[in-house]
């Protein structure tokens, strides 16, 4: 899988399923991070994020959901 | 930030403060400068006019023979002040033009000749920094972190090792803790490493807390050797932290989250502006589960990174405001790092903040001889130690201060309020609003029990 994204979906809390939430964006699952999952960002807005492709980010985000970019962290410490 | 304001009041003023004899001082020069906090403490200094010795030269010029004059009509006369970091570079430039008598506004930086830095030799020990937080204090408080789950977003924690260096039992609650696929290994049992170093400073005021280990920083990516993870792991852990706190009975809610972690380079990033941008957009899944955590209850601390203007990281790479993404939430405390003699350390990062101004909030301190997780002569460093440091005291607060008696919203509020500040205007860029304070944290909480009483 190359580049990978965050994407960010808004799911009722009966259908929050990865598979619910693939079949309503359209992803196929070599699109789509399954180990990842679907993630509860804000269950007060029952708001979700996915990992997808870059280019199923850009297809498939709906609007102000991204893509978004998954940057790698690391630790601050000790100083270099 | 602190300023030097060149004058030209009028000759015999300028006489007085040149005169060896005469002690004049900053009230002799001027009342009053708006939005300048004058230092009485200073003596005025009379500074020489420098001008061409040959006549038709470059009045700008200093690489050409000059002559100086302390004729009280030309010379000037320097005091010193602060300014708001708010508005100090509007100040700097408004005042020479707006007020009589002021010729120009000068930074006025710290210098130091032992500076604390990356290579530095540790200054103090851990027990100093159970000194400085009132440990003993908070002890017979009741504040020790019981039943507090305090959760370390790092590179895993090795419990036995900060057993044995801290001389007591640890508990780690694997229940609780929390491994991201494709990370082999269990919570508590985790390789030395920087996760272990905070886990071991966390404790220092918290000795009693649950610790949470999340080892997000465990690469997931194939064939790297650099320590790291992906943002998206941090956003599994903190919606799994979610769960721990909604488990927690609602009256007594108390989980403590503490990252010293953050993005180095832009160049991993989309753009500021670019939506998806993750450094600058409170729009961005991690910035919003952070804001969601912290509203149901959970404190979340991060360290405000090591780029500081004297020493910083060489993984630096944002050319400008360096506490970027959840590092400069408004919801979480940003904690920047000072040296058990209370001195900034020069790699502590400068505010302003990328998602919210007024970062670091506070400072803890760092720098000293811990856990030894990287041999015995490195001390625990970085804004990575300060940051756990000032989580244990969260965690201690919690003890008798559940979620339900102070939001964590209030609880920033009073760390603000209760901060030893290290300026004379409030919050500055450097130290934020102060050093987190424990005693006087611990009178503001009783104050607000006896008001709760009554």
């Amino acid at each position: 899988m190359g580049g990978m994204v965050l994407i960010t979906v808004e799911l009722p809390p009966a259908e929050a399923t990865l598979e619910e939430a693939m079949r309503r964006l359209g992803l196929g699952e070599d699109e789509v991070d399954t180990a990842y999952g679907l993630v509860l960002l804000a269950p007060e807005q029952g708001l979700y994020a996915l990992r997808v492709t870059e280019d199923a980010g850009r297809r498939v985000a709906p609007p102000g959901g991204g893509p978004f970019s998954d940057p790698p962290i690391e630790p601050y410490g000790p100083p270099r | 930030m602190r300023v030097l304001i060149q004058l030209r009041p009028s000759p015999d003023v300028v006489a007085a403060v040149a005169a060896p004899d005469l002690a004049a001082t900053t009230a002799d020069v001027t009342d009053d400068l708006p939005g300048v906090v004058l230092d009485h403490s200073f003596a005025p200094v009379a500074l020489p006019r420098a001008r061409p010795a040959a006549p038709g030269g470059d009045p700008l010029s200093l690489h050409q023979p000059l002559v100086f004059s302390m004729a009280p009509e030309e010379a000037s006369v320097l005091v010193r002040g602060e300014i708001s970091d708010d508005e100090g570079s509007a100040r700097m430039a408004l005042l020479p033009g707006r007020v009589r008598d002021v010729i120009a506004v000068y930074a006025d930086p710290l210098i130091e000749t032992s500076l604390t830095c990356g290579g530095s030799p540790p200054v103090g020990t851990w027990q100093d920094v159970e000194r400085l937080l009132r440990v003993p204090e908070l002890r017979a408080g009741g504040y020790d972190g019981s039943g507090v789950a305090l959760a370390v977003c790092d590179t895993g924690v090795n419990a036995a090792h900060v057993t044995e260096h801290l001389g007591r039992d640890v508990t780690v609650d694997a229940e609780r803790s929390f491994v991201p696929a494709g990370v082999s290994g269990k919570p508590g049992e985790f390789a030395v490493d920087h996760g272990t170093m905070c886990a071991f400073d966390t404790l220092i005021a918290a000795p009693r807390a649950s610790l949470v280990d999340v080892p997000i920083l465990l690469s997931r990516r194939q064939g790297g050797t650099v320590m790291d993870g992906l943002l998206s792991d941090a956003v599994a852990a903190f919606a799994h932290l979610r769960t721990v706190l909604d488990a927690q009975p609602a009256a007594s809610r108390a989980l403590v989250v503490s990252n010293s972690w953050g993005s180095f380079s832009p160049l991993w990033d989309l753009p500021p502006g670019v939506a998806g941008n993750y450094s600058d957009s409170a729009a961005h899944p991690f910035n919003i589960i952070v804001g969601s955590l912290e509203q149901a209850g959970a404190d979340i601390l991060f360290a405000a990174g090591n780029c500081g203007t004297e020493c910083k990281d060489r993984r630096c790479a944002f050319p400008g405001r360096p506490i970027v993404g959840a590092n400069s939430h408004p919801q979480v405390l940003s904690i920047g790092g000072v040296d058990t003699n209370g001195e900034r350390v020069g790699y502590s990062s400068q505010g302003p903040g990328r998602l919210s101004d007024r970062k670091p909030d506070v400072c803890s301190y760092t720098h000293f001889a811990g856990s030894k997780a990287f041999g015995d002569d490195v001390p625990d460093s970085g804004t990575s130690a300060a940051c756990p440091v000032a989580a244990g005291l969260v965690a201690a607060i919690r003890t008798r201060w559940p979620a339900s008696r102070l939001t964590p919203s209030q609880l920033r509020t009073l760390m603000h309020r209760t901060a030893e500040d290290r300026s004379t205007v409030g919050f500055d860029y450097d130290y934020g609003y102060g050093i987190a304070d424990t005693a006087a944290l611990l009178a503001a909480l009783r104050r607000r029990e006896e008001r709760l009483r009554a």
